[in-house]
């Protein structure tokens, strides 16, 4: 076995590596001026922060030497990454915060960061038809990023947000008034203007073309605008597979979001999915099946407990009507999941970036034996069913990483249900990303279960979202020590002979893997 | 006197090896040994910053190759023969000094005098807090910063320190601090600079509270806690934590800890601080094998090194592949101990001249290798990269081959000895356990020096923290769901200025005088104004207090909510400030923050009640003004005796401060204030309603007088101009302050035909203008000093030459509204010509001239002026002077 590297070398080499910027920091002792000196002072530190993700990759290197019997769970550092804000590109298209935001990338930077997460949306993108693209902004962030060192998951949005207040682009929503079933339509009606139906994917409802086909000049138009940073800047790629960027029906009231803790509704009644669902019921043989969503589910505001859908016992989610409908509502929702990825697969497959979707983490209501908030959300899943080992298959086929919110989640609903996530995408192959799902507030310990989570093994962790709450002297302490005490125990691992195999690292630099090269050259 | 741990950040070797250094010199555990490791080196050329340094680091293995090249050649039956670079910390002990005492002679001036007898060129990187929070640092006033010191942007100085006379290792620092200066504590770190290596105070910033502090206390007793450590476990104790223990320290004097008060007088400090000064140092050991020449069975190993001192070899031999520590059979070489059957402790010879220790094993045959481990003194251990020395011993026929894999160095052979080392780590019980407490501690240094780094990296990280979450802030709330976009905010982010000081190329017209209020319609006279100042050029108009008040002007302000004033109701307010931001004026409010009058007696026929939407009580005023009987704290500054004076340390009060100067802000559209006598509560204070009431500029009035001697003014006027800016630099620099020292000087300048003075002893200019341009704002009048109060009136007859100096100078320059109308071209010109030349706050001052009769000056390189009597002229030379303004006394130039 002659790979074996120790660590103390590799930092020499790295060390060499900086000499020129190092020189730099060392002249200034003899007459310099001070805003220089701080300058260049700050490159040797983010020069040191890499040194300590070499230190962390050479201590995996070191657990996974063949003769050590500890198996360690996580084969490369965990990368953190922190959303940046979902408005940090207007909807006139400039840059909001952009002095925050360069300090906020640098203070990352520094403090070990691997990169940032960048929230793209699509009416901001073409605010005024399919055939014209703006990523002048956007490119602007993703130059500001790469000059601060810092590597961009780009979140490609097809729907809307009610939070920057970021709805559907304007043509699409002029396509809308005139024929307002292209949207989703919930039991009573009211329509989600932030989505458009799974139903219309490939009808030609946009100024007679097909959404697949915008999205896919959406996607192309993304790739040709941005190819120099792919791989360097950009590594990931995350595509919005429904509603709120995920995975999912929008199951919430039109005029709320994600922060939505109740069951929610079935959203089938617009008509080109409501045709679906009469064809589907007509072939199985059932036509009554197929005039509407189940009658008997609750409302936005009800307990699902009291609903005869969902009720644990005798409910008829448990029935073959039941069995019929969510097979068929969920398979929509995997058949729009399964487009979108094979088109994005198509365009992005031969770039050197990691290609990932999200799947929520739904986990109020998990208790109860129908899963009534999975259900309305379009995952078939129930106390009998695992409704995400066909989700997963899918991730697996185009090779998708999935990312999953809800890693600061408490409880044991959560945790049971990212158990079966987790064990579906262990078994097709699937890797595992993380995200928080709200800003980690003092006196919890929300952070220890992220923690938590990260060292059960994971690829990539999103820390959402930086704002003026993230660096707020009530939140930011608390994350600084976070990200601290990661990186310590990922020393300790380093120090201690024997490691305890436990240790997480975070990876300031993928640079790192040339350096090994260089050694074992 | 406390023993304090100083770490390098990094590793690296000592640029000069001093063997003659003065001071005790003892080395340590914690020693790291490679085999001709020579990137190791590069470290210190990485370290130091040029190549020539690390070629000199080079040298010694260099040198002791050639040393080791006689033996090579002369023995023929050389078996094998490595060197070893040995990398161990030597360190020095010093004592650094820190007193703060009372400077002879004066008795409101105090010496903080840094000193630090070890050799070095130590550098004083230090800030001060201007309260009680720690962490903070800010810069000193320029008032206290010694000469030779550098500037590190906003929050630091780097001072040297010098030696104390030609020839002496010990050196020091002043720093001269005024007994009233609102400074709480002056933060410092030590920072050498031949090895750019940082020195901290047990990983934090050293710290001398000015007004002592309750951690002294704290910081004893747990001094107190580490000498009590059990007798038995004194060794270990020692070794891992020799550097918290201390001797017991005599507490520092505090005198009046029982004070709540910010203003606590000044108390001496006195503490000692014992240094190690730890210098990596480069030795190297030979370990030579070969074949005795004596008895044909026995292998000779030589051991050589330069290490001085005792060197102990601890060491054993192995018989088999499996490396176990083994004792081989005696004899043994002289001066050996024989530990527990497992090892050897053998004393090496002194080699002549004291330059190192040499010995020599005779082996048997068997013997496949030899293992040790140097021991230079109780806790210091040397071993290779924390594992055995492995000497292996081949015979002579078969050796080649693994020799070969064993040379080549670095990496394979460490790694073998790795792979080899950890059999003798269970064998051998006592070398396993001071293996470990050696590795133990070697992780506690690698720790720490990793924490100290961090903390450098993590100050900067909360720099960036703190700029990224104000300016979050103030733009977060840009969009709100479920609203179109209101078009006043569509580009709100881009308007961020660095705050209180404008654009900097601001020009501001004070827009009332004493007299204004007496028509009852100012704002609506004024209003028509607002083109004409315009064009003139003013970029800031500074109205008249707004609120309800006991007197017309407005000075003494009862409800603040009320904004009808003598000068016109509340909605001919907003019409004025509406038709200034029409002509593109922005409009400073003059808020009255001092003092507020009651509206109503308490019980026992106090005025102490107020009125209005702020109904604030007796607490809301401050204690020590015994008209009021103010239930609050004592004053933060100075007081104003006619009124009550507003208890600004309560949080009530300043949370309905802020609250009111948002409202100014949003309902009457102000851009900024100015601020009446600030000299009345501490600075602290004014940035925190700046902070959250986020003016486009800010201006404060410090005014307090100047120095004179017997009737005359001083030429030094740096103490009057320190206490201006210690306000600007208490409010954090968010606010600027009129330049009152300016207009002082102006007016013994003018009255005496005194133009000398306006150059200070740097050749700058007096004023505050000339230490802190861009937060001077420069004026010669305003409504107290002239007009028809005439409190301090500037020379009559002489206004355009005070206008003729600030108005090319830098700072702001605020024209006063008389002034406007009775030297209306005049002031035109001049005003025109600062912003064609775009003169702003920041420009450069070049004095040409300052004699009796005449002072000159180029400004920016674009600008020349002159004013008095004596004669100047632009030199011809390769600029072309044209006369851009003239009058009376002045003329000014300009660059075409």
């Amino acid at each position: 076995m002659e790979v074996s590297l120790s660590g103390p070398k590799v930092i020499v080499t790295k060390l060499k590596d900086s000499k020129v910027k190092r020189l730099g920091f060392s002249a200034p002792g003899f007459g310099y001026s001070g805003s220089n000196f701080v300058d260049l002072r700050r490159k040797c530190r983010v020069n040191w922060v890499g040194l300590k993700a070499i230190r962390a990759q050479v201590a995996v290197e070191k657990n996974n030497a063949p003769f050590r019997k500890e198996k360690v769970q996580s084969q490369t550092p965990v990368e953190l990454l922190v959303g940046l804000p979902l408005d940090t590109v207007s909807k006139s298209n400039t840059i909001n915060h952009e002095k925050a935001i360069s300090a906020g990338l640098r203070a990352l930077k520094l403090l070990g960061a691997y990169g940032v997460e960048l929230p793209v949306f699509w009416a901001v993108v073409q605010p005024n038809s399919p055939h014209e693209f703006d990523w002048s902004a956007y490119l602007a962030v993703a130059d500001m990023a790469r000059c601060a060192g810092l590597r961009l998951r780009v979140s490609l949005n097809l729907n809307g947000c009610h939070r920057p207040n970021v709805m559907l682009p304007g043509w699409v929503l002029q396509a809308a008034e005139t024929d307002p079933d292209i949207l989703f339509k919930d039991k009573s009606g009211a329509l989600h203007k932030d989505c458009l139906s799974f139903a219309v994917d490939e009808l030609p409802v946009l100024q007679g073309r097909k959404p697949v086909d915008v999205f896919e000049s959406l996607f192309r138009s993304f790739s040709s605008t941005f190819k120099d940073y792919f791989g360097s800047t950009i590594t990931e790629i995350t595509v919005s597979l429904g509603a709120n960027g995920e995975l999912r029906y929008p199951s919430f009231p039109p005029t709320t979001d994600s922060e939505f803790t109740s069951v929610g509704e079935f959203q089938c009644y617009d008509k080109y999915t409501l045709s679906q669902l009469k064809q589907a019921a007509e072939s199985a043989g059932n036509p009554l099946w197929g005039l509407g969503g189940p009658h008997d589910a609750s409302k936005y505001d009800e307990s699902p407990n009291n609903s005869n859908f969902f009720k644990d016992h005798g409910g008829s989610w448990n029935t073959p009507y039941g069995n019929f409908f969510l097979s068929w509502y969920s398979q929509q929702l995997l058949h729009h999941g399964d487009r979108l990825l094979s088109i994005a697969s198509n365009v992005f497959g031969d770039l050197p970036v990691q290609l990932s979707a999200k799947v929520p983490l739904l986990h109020h209501w998990h208790e109860m034996s129908s899963r009534p908030a999975e259900l309305t959300a379009g995952f078939y899943n129930s106390a009998e069913r695992d409704g995400y080992d066909a989700v997963t298959e899918m991730f697996a086929k185009y090779n998708c990483m999935m990312i999953i919110p809800g890693m600061d989640e408490l409880g044991s609903n959560p945790e049971s249900l990212l158990h079966q996530i987790k064990q579906a995408c262990e078994k097709h192959g699937v890797q595992v990303s993380g995200e928080n799902s709200a800003l980690v507030k003092q006196g919890t310990d929300n952070f220890g279960k992220i923690k938590e989570n990260v060292q059960a093994g994971l690829k990539t962790f999103t820390y959402q979202r930086m704002g003026a709450d993230f660096f707020s002297p009530e939140h930011w302490p608390l994350f600084r020590e976070f990200v601290r005490g990661m990186e310590r125990s990922q020393l300790d691992a380093d120090d201690l002979p024997e490691g305890n195999g436990g240790g997480v690292s975070l990876s300031a630099d993928s640079e790192a893997g040339n350096n090994r090269e260089m050694q074992a050259a | 006197m406390s023993i304090v741990r100083w770490k390098p950040l990094i590793h690296q070797l000592p640029l000069v090896r001093n063997p003659s250094l003065s001071l005790r010199e003892q080395p340590k555990r914690y020693i790291r040994c490679c085999p001709k490791n020579p990137s190791l080196s590069s470290l210190a050329g990485f370290v130091l910053g040029s190549k020539p340094d690390s070629d000199r680091n080079l040298r010694p293995i260099v040198e002791a190759k050639a040393a080791q090249s006689p033996p090579l050649s002369q023995e023929t039956d050389l078996i094998s023969s490595e060197q070893f670079t040995v990398n161990r910390i030597k360190k020095t002990y010093g004592k650094v000094s820190v007193k703060l005492e009372r400077r002879c002679g004066y008795e409101a001036r105090w010496m903080l005098e840094v000193s630090c007898d070890l050799v070095g060129k130590w550098i004083l990187h230090w800030g001060v807090s201007y309260c009680d929070n720690q962490t903070e640092w800010d810069q000193p006033p320029p008032e206290m910063i010694p000469p030779g010191s550098t500037v590190i942007k906003d929050y630091a100085i780097e001072s040297p320190l010098n030696a104390r006379s030609e020839g002496q290792s010990e050196s020091e620092v002043q720093i001269e601090i005024d007994g009233d200066t609102p400074i709480g504590a002056i933060n410092f770190v030590l920072k050498e600079e031949e090895t750019g290596r940082w020195y901290h105070n047990k990983g934090r910033d050293f710290r001398v509270p000015l007004r002592g502090s309750s951690e002294d206390e704290i910081t004893l007793s747990m001094k107190q806690s580490v000498s009590i450590w059990p007798e038995a476990f004194d060794q270990i104790s020692n070794m891992l934590r020799k550097h918290e223990e201390s001797d017991p320290a005599p507490a520092p004097i505090l005198e009046d800890n029982s004070d709540t008060s910010s203003k606590k007088p000044i108390i001496a400090f006195h503490e000692d601080y014992t240094v190690i000064k730890e210098e990596p140092v480069q030795n190297s050991m030979t370990v030579t094998v070969r074949k005795s020449d004596k008895s044909s069975d026995k292998n000779i190993v030589d051991v050589d090194t330069d290490i001085p001192g005792h060197v102990v070899l601890h060491w054993g031999v192995y018989m088999n592949e499996s490396k176990n520590w083994h004792v081989p059979p005696p004899p043994y070489p002289p001066a050996t101990k024989v530990l527990r059957k497992s090892a050897l402790q053998t004393l090496l010879e002194k080699k002549s001249l004291g330059l190192g220790n040499r010995g020599s094993f005779a082996l048997n045959k068997e013997v496949k290798g030899l293992v040790f481990v140097l021991k230079l003194d109780e806790y210091t251990w040397v071993n290779n990269m924390g594992k055995d020395f492995v000497v292996p011993i081949e015979n002579s026929t078969s050796g080649n081959e693994e020799k070969i894999e064993e040379k080549p160095g670095t990496v394979s052979s460490t790694d073998k000895s790795v792979d080899t080392g950890a059999a003798p780590y269970t064998e051998n019980l006592i070398s396993g356990i001071r293996n470990l407490v050696d590795d133990i501690s070697s992780h506690k240094n690698k720790a720490q020096k990793t924490n100290e780094e961090q903390d450098n990296i993590l100050h900067e990280i909360e720099k960036l923290v703190v700029e990224a979450y104000r300016i979050f802030k103030n733009s977060s709330v840009v969009e709100k769901p479920d609203k179109s976009v209101d078009d006043t905010s569509t580009t709100p982010t881009q308007l961020v200025v660095s705050s209180g000081t404008g654009n900097g190329h601001e020009i501001l017209c004070q827009g009332f005088n004493w007299e204004s209020h007496k028509s009852g319609r100012w704002y609506h006279e004024l209003g028509e104004k607002a083109k004409l100042l315009a064009e003139l050029g003013f970029s800031i108009v500074w109205l008249p207090p707004p609120t309800e008040s006991v007197s017309p002007e407005g000075y003494m302000p009862t409800d603040l909510y009320n904004l009808n004033s003598k000068y016109g109701n509340i909605e001919e307010l907003k019409d004025i400030v509406h038709k200034f931001r029409e002509v593109g004026i922005k409009v400073l409010g003059d808020v009255v923050l001092n003092h507020r009058c009651a509206t109503s007696c308490s019980e026992n026929g106090i005025w102490n009640i107020f009125g209005g939407r702020l109904n604030w009580d007796a607490r809301a005023i401050v204690a020590d003004d015994p008209h009021f009987q103010g239930k609050g704290n004592k004053s933060s500054g100075d007081n104003f005796h006619a009124a009550p004076n507003i208890d600004h340390s309560q949080e009530f009060v300043r949370t309905d401060i802020k609250e009111w100067l948002c409202y100014l802000r949003k309902e009457v559209g102000y851009d900024g204030w100015r601020l009446d006598f600030v000299r009345g509560f501490w600075g602290g204070y004014v940035k925190d309603y700046l902070e959250a009431s986020q003016p486009y500029f800010a201006v404060g009035e410090y005014w307090d007088s100047l120095s004179y001697t017997y009737g005359e003014m001083d030429y030094n006027q740096n103490a009057h101009r320190q206490r201006i800016i210690d306000w600007i630099n208490a409010t954090n620099g968010t606010a600027g302050a009129f330049d009152v020292t300016t207009k002082g000087i102006l007016h013994s300048v003018l009255e005496r035909c005194e133009y000398w003075r306006l150059s200070d002893e740097k050749a700058k200019p007096p004023g505050v203008l000339g230490w802190w341009p861009s937060r001077a704002v420069t004026f010669i009048e305003n409504h107290d000093t002239g007009s028809t109060q005439g409190h301090w009136r500037f020379p009559a007859g002489k206004e355009m030459q005070g206008y003729a100096y600030i108005l090319t100078h830098p700072g702001t320059p605020s024209v006063f509204f008389d002034h406007v109308f009775c030297f209306q071209e005049e002031i035109r010109r001049l005003i025109s010509l600062r912003l064609r030349k775009k003169i702003h706050c920041r420009s450069t001052v070049k004095i040409l001239k300052a004699e009796k009769d005449v002072y000159a000056a180029e400004i920016d390189g674009k600008v020349a002026m002159k004013i008095g009597p004596g004669f100047y002229e632009p030199e011809r030379g390769p600029k072309n002077w044209t006369v851009a303004a003239e009058g009376a006394d002045y003329k000014v130039w300009e660059a075409s």
